[in-house]
């Protein structure tokens, strides 16, 4: 992109009030996040958390890690389909869901530290050893496959270097390792969606039994794809409202075609789990946990595959972006559910988050939206359209 | 592990005078004032349910959750007995705390650089051949200590022996067996006590982390397998191309 086109560029998107309005938005997000940072690091958990002893893990867990890793999981999906199964027509998002998903990792990572209560020992994990944690490889899982992800958006970066030396000799490298990436990078990622699901298994005769069944790992995994993959609809849709992308809304449709059979097979594990586990009498008991397990089950299954099913919602870019919205919210209350409604009773005490604590995760989501922006931007994520009329042939992005 | 160390506690026995929790504070150096709860300065209390005096601290269990769950390998389960804590280990993490089915580890919620904390059945003390600091402190032996086999067996000789006791020996099965037993007359649901699972519940995990090789073993073979499909696809469809082009140019 030559200078001209990226004044045009950003002109454009100067001229929507709607960016305004949400700059305003995230200046107080980040204005608020800041001072959840100050509180977190300088007066400690108790002024910044709700969190007790019967309440360890909060919003920050069930927000941050557990929905952070989960939405994350579309880059992956992507990465596997193109370069494993040849499915070609989806390399034009590629780039997108990498990028995603890498800065979905980064908050987490960021979220850590705030999680931790000695986060600059976040690095002992690494020399310290428990195979019989499920948390040690969950943190295994994050440390690899942040690095893999690096590593496939990396090219995006790097072919901005001057030196062509320098590019084309790390091009022709990375393009050397780049199954193996991908094959590490789907691995790792598989793994790490279940277990983070695992890590609940523990928790047997405490978890509500709405959610608790020894194939939380696969009702992990099977809900992150399709979540995955909606966050990415709803990314790439908002770069070609406000960011100019140029990209065929049919492969959104083509990922939605994707998205709603794997929310159906994951419905029917739901099902089948529970019926197994004589769990059907909760289904119809009048209490909150009860409530807020339907309301996950119509945002995440029900809704979704309704809506999917309507060749209007399919086929209209729209539609598709409020569908996969409705399936993120749903992702979140079942993450939330697990992690925070299903063990309150147990617990004995009713766990509302402090602000500080929602700021502070928001702030971090923002900031990965930001980067997100401007990597758009500034960066060949996807191909943008020409900001004058003039017809300009851009060709796609090269391998990610 | 004959030399197993084990704690028994007869709700029977116990008159609340709260020398254990105070005998505790004191060799912890922690502010000597009652607490109602477990704390991070208190790792035993004595509570009051149903007319007994129930005292809480870590079970010490046989096969722990929370040194399952501990990613550092902090919390250990020692030859000895005792379930120790390494704070030098600790990210503060607090999967421990999720894990435990009795609730016991406490966090240190107030500090800077928190901690996770927890009876540690005077580890130090027992290696030394002392008993634990709360037990040496009854005044009516309600807490006894001794070799786990001979605590569990003068557990099942007072439960037998009086028809006053619940038959049930708490701890004996609860979470896979632990090392700090309860004998009550009143029926421990009653007390408090938690309804724990009666197997260790470190093999709910080890089940899902045993899947993780075979995942990568037939995962990667699968996802080989898909790749070299689609290659060899792309390979076949790009010499039939090729030959349909010469047979169009001949």
């Amino acid at each position: 992109m030559t200078a001209t086109e990226r004044t045009a560029t950003r002109k454009i998107a100067t001229r929507f009030p709607k960016i305004s309005f949400w700059r305003t938005i995230v200046t107080l997000i980040f204005a608020a996040g800041l001072y959840s940072m100050y509180a977190r690091f300088a007066l400690g958990f108790q002024a910044t958390t709700n969190l007790t002893d019967p309440q360890p893990w909060g919003l920050w867990v069930g927000l941050g890690t557990l929905c952070g890793v989960g939405l994350s999981a579309g880059g992956f999906a992507i990465a596997a389909s193109v370069y494993l199964l040849g499915f070609e027509r989806y390399r034009p998002i590629l780039r997108t869901s990498v990028l995603i998903s890498f800065l979905g990792y980064c908050t987490v990572c960021v979220g850590m530290m705030y999680e931790l209560g000695i986060p600059w020992r976040i690095w002992h994990p690494i020399v310290m050893w428990n195979r019989r944690s499920v948390l040690f490889e969950v943190s295994w899982c994050v440390i690899l496959y942040t690095t893999v992800l690096a590593l496939e958006f990396s090219p995006a970066l790097v072919e901005k270097i001057p030196w062509a030396r320098v590019r084309e000799a790390y091009l022709r490298w990375h393009h050397s390792i780049l199954i193996a990436l991908v094959l590490a990078g789907t691995l790792l990622s598989s793994m790490h969606q279940s277990f983070l699901g695992g890590l609940y298994l523990i928790t047997k005769g405490r978890l509500d039994p709405l959610w608790y069944t020894p194939y939380l790992t696969t009702m992990f995994y099977l809900s992150a794809i399709p979540a995955g993959l909606a966050l990415t609809i709803m990314a790439i849709y908002l770069c070609v409202r406000s960011l100019n992308a140029r990209v065929d809304m049919n492969i959104l449709s083509d990922v939605s075609r994707v998205i709603a059979p794997l929310l159906a097979i994951y419905g029917v594990f739901r099902a089948v789990d529970l019926i197994n586990r004589d769990a059907i009498q909760y289904l119809w008991m009048w209490r909150e946990e009860t409530g807020l397990f339907w309301l996950e089950i119509a945002l995440l299954v029900i809704a979704p595959l309704v809506l999917l099913n309507l060749e209007k919602v399919r086929n209209n870019p729209q539609n598709l972006y409020w569908t996969c919205a409705v399936i993120v919210m749903g992702f979140m209350t079942n993450r939330l559910n697990v992690s925070i409604t299903g063990l309150q009773a147990s617990s004995g005490i009713y766990y509302v988050p402090k602000w500080t604590e929602f700021a502070a995760t928001l702030a971090t989501i923002a900031a990965a939206v930001v980067a997100f922006r401007y990597a758009v931007i500034y960066l060949d994520i996807l191909p943008k359209n020409p900001p004058q009329q003039r017809v300009m042939a851009l060709s796609a992005p090269g391998n990610a | 592990m004959a030399t197993t160390r084990a704690i028994l506690v007869d709700i029977t026995k116990c008159i609340g005078c709260r020398s254990c929790e105070q005998a505790c504070k004191q060799i912890h150096g922690f502010p000597m004032g009652s607490e109602m709860k477990l704390s991070p300065t208190a790792l035993t209390v004595v509570e009051e349910r149903s007319d007994r005096f129930v005292r809480r601290m870590c079970m010490h269990c046989q096969d722990p959750a929370c040194a399952s769950a501990c990613l550092v390998g902090a919390l250990k389960k020692t030859a000895a007995g005792p379930v120790t804590y390494d704070a030098s280990k600790c990210i503060g993490c607090r999967y421990c705390l999720v894990a435990c089915p009795f609730s016991v580890p406490r966090y240190e919620w107030t500090k800077l650089v928190p901690y996770v904390t927890k009876c540690d059945m005077c580890a130090g003390r027992q290696a030394k051949g002392q008993p634990p600091a709360c037990v040496e402190a009854c005044p009516v032996q309600a807490s006894i200590a001794g070799n786990r086999e001979e605590i569990l067996e003068e557990a099942q000789r007072r439960i037998l022996g009086d028809s006053k006791y619940v038959k049930h020996i708490y701890g004996s099965e609860e979470a896979g067996g632990t090392s700090v037993f309860f004998i009550s007359d009143v029926p421990f649901e009653k007390l408090g006590f938690a309804a724990a699972q009666k197997q260790p519940l470190p093999l709910l995990t080890a089940s899902a982390l045993g899947d993780g090789p075979t995942v990568i073993l037939v995962g990667g073979a699968v996802l080989s397998g898909l790749y070299w499909i689609t290659q060899r696809r792309a390979e076949v469809a790009l010499a039939e191309a090729r030959e349909k082009s010469a047979r169009e140019r001949s």
